[in-house]
């Protein structure tokens, strides 16, 4: 097994720069882009068809607009191996829209354009109050799942590092929340039930990534015994451990990117929007066990030893 | 240094067992096992073909049911509601739906796919049969407030005013039994499909006070606010039996029969929320989501039997047993587990415990070749490795499966958290959540238990005792 030697500690203000350059520029993507709530959490209207040829959106938006009085946006893609094109008509508000309101704009659509036929793929109407009590779930069944996952830090780490290693651990997996929702913003994707999805599995993911890494800490201090320098024992533990990291997180990687690239192909957007952030989560949960949770925690301790010495 | 592990042996013919074990698993969970009796399909075990696609694959229509503005149903109501929705659905044929009664947030929620062989997607048409209040009444007169003509030249009158709107001579509660029949006209002679209703004994009463007020003048028949029929009273009936004649076909007067049976909803309910998803997008996400999961195997596959030779393969067919386990459960190949749903988040899931699980393979093979690098013999790198690993590989999965549990929990059909959180309107992340747990189960089983032994009988086969093989340098 090739045997790797790299000095983590000795590099970890670099990983941590590289780090903090990325959520910076998260940040700053979020405030030139704005956040998007889906209409599943916010409310709204949207529907989808499909149209056997050429047409004008921005004519599709004003006819639309006349009928119900409503701002539209209207975005089109081709269905890659047909002449379909794919039609999304998003309603500006969350307000719903009556059935009597679709059947109307279904017919003033196929009236203007008589020469093709709209068929209605999907369309979904979510009313704003349903919506609110909707991401409350949500937020609340994340909120739930995090203590959880707390709790179980909090036993596990007993064992391998007190108190220290579980703040480190959580510390890493904030980042990786931040990042995967800076990808959500930065592709411009909606925020909904999906993102939830995603960030709970590369939180438990990422949690036992740094788990293990821990645990051959662990392992190490106590075979090498307790006068060796912990930045010793932590650049080998990783090494030892960095090739079964990259492993695991590029057969999951390997996974997810060909999900990906097939819902690309196909235009199916939901599991899109799950395939994208997951495959960055793999690669930031990897990371962020490595270089962020490892260091900080040896940094933490390192500084522990020095003071009960001085 | 640690004394001696005592290795249990394990004897040759096990991984045989195993590999057989898993191929039969592969090829049943997939195939299913049917029979032939007569017409009828009779289905043993079920298969892949036999799993209950969610309507973002099969196309369909999912609603959300509020009782309108102001009313506050209460659960019996709710629950008396979503009986007679479930009767039209199944008086339609649509036999496979979803309906789940929320009190909480005073809502229905449904979810039925298209029948297979619909030609007509009319999801509005569908949700407005459904939500339909249904109240047949019949009065007198005949004062309508407007009136629309059809495309085949047919009129409907709708909305009732006048002495015709205050006065409710009877209701669709006094009908005991509505059906189709088929009555010769009496003016043409020919025969022509109605209604004909059997009132209760209180009905037949007021039936018959009615039609005797009224002789000679037009009595209405109503349903909801549209105008079905408006016969001219002859007589004075007494028996507690009335026709409903109009200009029906076959289709419409057992519609209608069903409609007046089923009865009407305690309560008018107006559409919060509802998708729709046609059937020929489903289809392909459903053949890609496919492709996306043989494709990603065998990538997996590729990997594993190229960098852990002999584990490596292990693991690809440990994997495979993994998916065996999974497409069974997820058809229903285990009683228990019947009634699940699949959809594209939920295949998805799949996908990913597959690159997951890997993980626990990947450990085991990593921990025999640093044994073999450390010098131990075959027989030790083997059994040192398997035993060191399990602890990591264990506590990797809990993570995942408290992240499931939870998923399952809140966004799934009723569980002791529904009491918290409500009953779910959407069945994707709950299918994700599923077929990432099944995944973890399978893992331990296949993954875990089934590798070692595989790994440990392997040991046996003479030819295969080469350290090269299991990742070591060549003896």
């Amino acid at each position: 097994m090739k045997k790797f030697n790299i000095d983590f500690y000795g590099k970890r203000k670099l990983f941590f720069i590289i780090s903090i350059v990325m959520l910076l520029a998260g940040l700053v993507l979020n405030l030139i882009f704005g956040v998007k709530l889906d209409i599943q959490f916010a409310g709204g209207a949207l529907i989808r068809y499909s149209v056997d040829g050429e047409v004008n959106q921005d004519e599709i938006a004003s006819i639309v607009e006349e009928t119900t009085g409503r701002d539209v946006s209207v975005s089109t893609s081709m269905l890659i191996g047909s002449n379909q094109n794919q039609i999304t008509v998003s309603f500006a508000g969350n307000q719903a829209l009556s059935l009597e309101e679709q059947q109307k704009i279904a017919k003033v659509l196929s009236d203007s354009y008589a020469d093709r036929s709209f068929e209605v793929v999907e369309a979904s109407s979510i009313d704003p109050v349903m919506g609110a009590k909707f991401f409350q779930k949500c937020l609340v069944c994340f909120g739930v799942t995090v203590l959880l996952l707390l709790l179980y830090i909090a036993l596990r780490f007993k064992k391998i590092g007190g108190t220290m290693a579980g703040v480190t651990a959580i510390l890493a997996l904030v980042h990786d929340v931040f990042i995967i929702y800076f990808v959500f913003v930065a592709f411009r994707m909606n925020i909904n039930d999906i993102f939830i999805a995603v960030i709970l599995t590369i939180v438990g993911y990422s949690l036992n990534d740094t788990i293990v890494i821990y645990d051959r800490i662990r392992e190490n201090k106590r075979i090498m015994g307790a006068k060796a320098d912990l930045a010793v024992v932590m650049n080998d533990s990783l090494n030892q451990t960095f090739a079964r990291s990259i492993y695991t997180s590029l057969t999951t990687f390997m996974a997810l990117a060909v999900i990906f690239v097939v819902a690309t192909i196909f235009g199916l957007t939901t599991v899109r929007t799950f395939a994208l952030p997951m495959m960055i989560g793999v690669i930031c949960g990897c990371y962020s066990s490595l270089f962020i949770a490892a260091p900080l925690y040896t940094m933490w301790q390192k500084r522990k030893t020095e003071k009960q010495a001085g | 240094m640690k004394g001696m592990i005592a290795m249990k042996r394990v004897k040759k013919p096990v991984f045989f067992i195993i590999v057989i074990f898993i191929v039969a698993l592969s090829v049943v969970s997939v195939f299913g096992i049917h029979g032939q009796n007569g017409d009828n399909k009779i289905t043993y075990i079920k298969g892949a073909g036999d799993i209950r696609w969610g309507i973002d694959i099969r196309g369909g229509v999912e609603a959300t049911f509020s009782p309108t503005e102001g009313v506050s149903a209460t659960e019996e109501q709710l629950n008396a509601a979503k009986s007679i929705i479930e009767l039209r659905m199944v008086s339609t044929n649509i036999t496979d739906y979803e309906i789940y009664t929320d009190a909480g947030n005073n809502r229905i929620i449904v979810r039925f796919p298209w029948k297979s062989d619909e030609a007509e997607f009319n999801p509005e048409k569908a949700i407005n049969e459904l939500a339909a209040t249904a109240l047949l009444t019949f009065r007198p007169g005949m004062e309508y407030e407007s009136e629309s003509t059809a495309e085949d030249g047919t009129t409907t009158y709708t909305v009732p005013k006048g002495e015709t709107a205050e006065t409710v001579l009877i209701e669709g509660s006094d009908v005991v039994s509505a059906k189709p029949a088929v009555q010769p006209d009496e003016t043409t002679g020919e025969y022509t499909y109605v209604v004909s209703l059997e009132f209760s004994e209180e009905g037949a009463k007021k039936f018959a006070d009615a039609t005797e007020k009224y002789k000679g003048q037009v009595m209405s028949i109503w349903m909801d606010d549209v105008m079905i029929s408006f016969p001219t009273v002859q007589n004075a009936i007494t028996d507690g039996k009335a026709v409903i004649t109009g200009n029906f076909d076959s289709k419409e007067a057992t519609a209608l029969a069903a409609k007046i049976e089923g009865g009407a909803l305690p309560f008018a309910l107006k559409t919060t929320n509802y998708s729709t998803i046609n059937p020929t997008l489903g289809m392909s996400s459903l053949d890609a989501m496919s492709m996306a999961g043989i494709i990603a195997f065998s990538l997996i596959a590729l990997f594993m039997i190229l960098k852990f030779r002999l584990p490596g393969l292990v693991a690809v067919l440990a994997l495979a047993g993994q998916m065996a386990i999974t497409f069974a459960t997820i058809s229903g190949f285990f009683p228990i587990f019947n009634s699940f749903t699949m959809t594209l988040p939920g295949i998805a899931g799949m996908v990913l415990s597959i690159g997951i699980g890997a993980d626990a393979n990947i450990i085991t093979a990593s921990r025999i070749m640093d044994e073999l690098y450390s010098g131990k013999t075959l027989d030790g790198s083997v059994h040192k490795g398997c035993a060191n690993s399990f602890s990591a590989i264990f506590d990797g999965n809990i993570t995942i499966v408290i992240v499931a549990v939870m998923l399952i929990g809140v966004f799934g059909p009723s569980n002791i958290l529904s009491a918290l959180f409500g009953e779910s309107t959407t069945g994707a992340i709950y299918s994700f959540g599923f077929t990432l747990l099944v995944g973890v189960i399978g893992n331990f089983i296949m993954g875990v238990f089934a590798s070692r032994l595989m790994l440990k009988s392997l040991l046996e086969f003479k030819p295969l005792r080469n350290k090269w093989l299991y990742g070591g340098s060549a003896k």
